[in-house]
């Protein structure tokens, strides 16, 4: 069931423009060389981020996709599933899976983007690069729960899907994307560390960059969190689960 | 909502035990967004949850034919979504034997971007069928539904008439013997009705269970034994159809007297 509905959602989406899948590799590639026009080129800003540095944004910008776009999508949930979940005995889960499925196989199918920045800088990873699955897993728990969060509290608060788009583009700017944790000041990479998705990005990034470490504390704290947010999540939805049932 | 549980030893269909329910009021939709959007901000429209069923409790059993009447809008639809599990009460206690099917606006759970086809997967699947089940059953739905010449085409363009008879279709094809019915048995245009009617006569015939919440009791006339009326979130009567609209006439009555509108037929 949740396999047709994810696969129709994909198929919907691939099927309305010409170029089809190729807008998934285009999308990325395009604001990646955007950006890297603008930080490196134009504005020369040397010493910020990592070289190679189109391989450095592809890198984060793709998991940053996926993240933003899931998250998006999670506030939206219920406004067209209310007839469904009025007749469906099914887990009310699965809604909030497949509106993060959806974003994540979009994100796999965008992995050909580093393949080609690879070919681009001709910059390869290193042994650490197994962390990289580690960190799909991780984002997606991560994403899980604050979902989840974010599905049943805007049953009880209608604004809460306004906010997060503000807090989304803020996560932004205020994640090592554009830039990495070592240009964050020493003083303040121990408060950044408490930004979930510092560790996500570390796990995809430590391939190539393993000097780019905020320290085994400062991941630990912040993959911590990721775990935290996914507890929270779970137990959130399970209390707030029949109150999103009466509501929709 | 986890998979319903089932008790195959029960001797009732579904049992309900002093249930009771609170449900958010339907807010009222009157005037433009921005009239209520204003009114939101006055604090006028507030989300308030209202009783909807309080201490109910009743048996159905197997085979029988029950009709519930007098219930407004959520009551009706909260005791429904109970008997087929698709919300929990919020207190009491519910035990059913067997899956029951809830035909509770089915034809709006259709995705208009998929074609016919994928929407029979997809309310399929959400009543509780397999896809094995969908593709087995797929010839029958076509052709009781009377689409087979638009089965892959987007669904977006049918008419209202198609997809309720289509939902109608669906719903009835799911393997099941029990079905929790919201406002009419029937659907469609009169040669459909004609049809459902004989079909759901012959499921009878063969032991299956029907619960439906009606406003139409006259329909239900030669089709329910027995029925529950239910007046002021309460059951007030549990008996035949003819006592039962007997009682709802005098509930109605009193309403009126005490200068209340009545229940609205909703």
């Amino acid at each position: 069931m949740l396999r047709m509905l994810v696969l129709r959602d994909l198929q919907k989406k691939y099927t309305r423009f010409r170029l089809g899948y190729l807008w998934t590799l285009l999308e990325p590639l395009g604001m990646a060389v955007v950006l890297w026009l603008v930080f490196s080129v134009l504005l020369g800003a040397r010493g910020f981020g990592l070289d190679p540095y189109p391989l450095f944004l592809a890198v984060a910008i793709l998991p940053w996709w996926w993240f933003s776009k899931g998250i998006g999508a999670s506030t939206r949930i219920w406004r067209k599933t209310g007839a469904q979940l009025r007749i469906s005995t099914l887990p009310t889960q699965l809604w909030v899976v497949r509106a993060l499925l959806v974003s994540m196989i979009e994100f796999l199918l965008s992995l050909p983007v580093i393949l080609i920045a690879i070919a681009f800088t001709g910059f390869l990873p290193g042994p650490w690069i197994v962390l990289f699955p580690v960190g799909i897993v991780v984002q997606f728990l991560l994403m899980y729960g604050l979902a989840l969060l974010i599905a049943s509290g805007s049953i009880v608060f209608p604004d809460i899907g306004r906010m997060v788009r503000i807090v989304l583009r803020a996560m932004f700017y205020l994640s090592p994307i554009l830039y990495s944790v070592s240009n964050i000041p020493a003083g303040a990479q121990f408060i950044a560390a408490f930004n979930p998705l510092v560790g996500v990005l570390g796990l995809y990034r430590i391939g190539w960059w393993p000097e780019e470490a905020i320290g085994a504390i400062g991941y630990s704290i912040s993959l911590g969190l990721c775990l935290i947010i996914f507890v929270a999540g779970v137990l959130t939805f399970r209390r707030l689960e029949n109150r999103i049932l009466k509501e929709v | 909502m986890a998979r319903i549980p089932v008790e195959p030893n029960l001797d009732a269909v579904v049992e309900l035990a002093h249930v009771s329910m609170r449900m958010p009021r339907r807010r009222r939709r009157k005037g433009s967004g921005r009239k209520q959007r204003l009114r939101r901000f006055a604090g006028e429209v507030r989300r308030e949850e209202i009783e909807v069923l309080s201490d109910v409790s009743f048996r159905v059993n197997p085979g029988e034919s029950v009709a519930i009447f007098g219930s407004n809008g959520p009551g009706r639809q909260a005791l429904l979504r109970l008997i087929a599990g698709t919300l929990r009460a919020d207190s009491g206690e519910i035990r059913r034997r067997e899956p029951i099917v809830p035909m509770i606006e089915v034809a709006r759970s259709f995705e208009r971007s998929y074609s016919m086809r994928q929407n029979i997967y997809l309310v399929g699947g959400l009543l509780g069928m397999t896809p094995d089940q969908v593709e087995e059953h797929l010839p029958i739905i076509v052709e009781n539904a009377g689409v087979a010449s638009s089965l892959d085409r987007y669904l977006g363009a049918a008419p209202a008439l198609v997809r309720q008879k289509l939902a109608w279709s669906i719903a009835m094809s799911v393997n099941a013997s029990a079905y929790a019915i919201d406002r009419t048995i029937v659907v469609g245009d009169k040669p459909f009705r004609e049809q459902c009617w004989s079909h759901v006569q012959g499921l009878r015939e063969s032991g299956a269970t029907f619960i439906v919440a009606t406003d139409a009791p006259k329909q239900l006339r030669r089709f329910c034994q027995r029925a529950l009326v239910f007046a002021d979130t309460q059951l007030v009567a549990d008996s035949t159809i003819d006592e039962a609209l007997e009682v709802l006439r005098e509930v109605r009555q009193r309403a009126k007297e005490l200068g209340e509108p009545g229940e609205p037929p909703a």
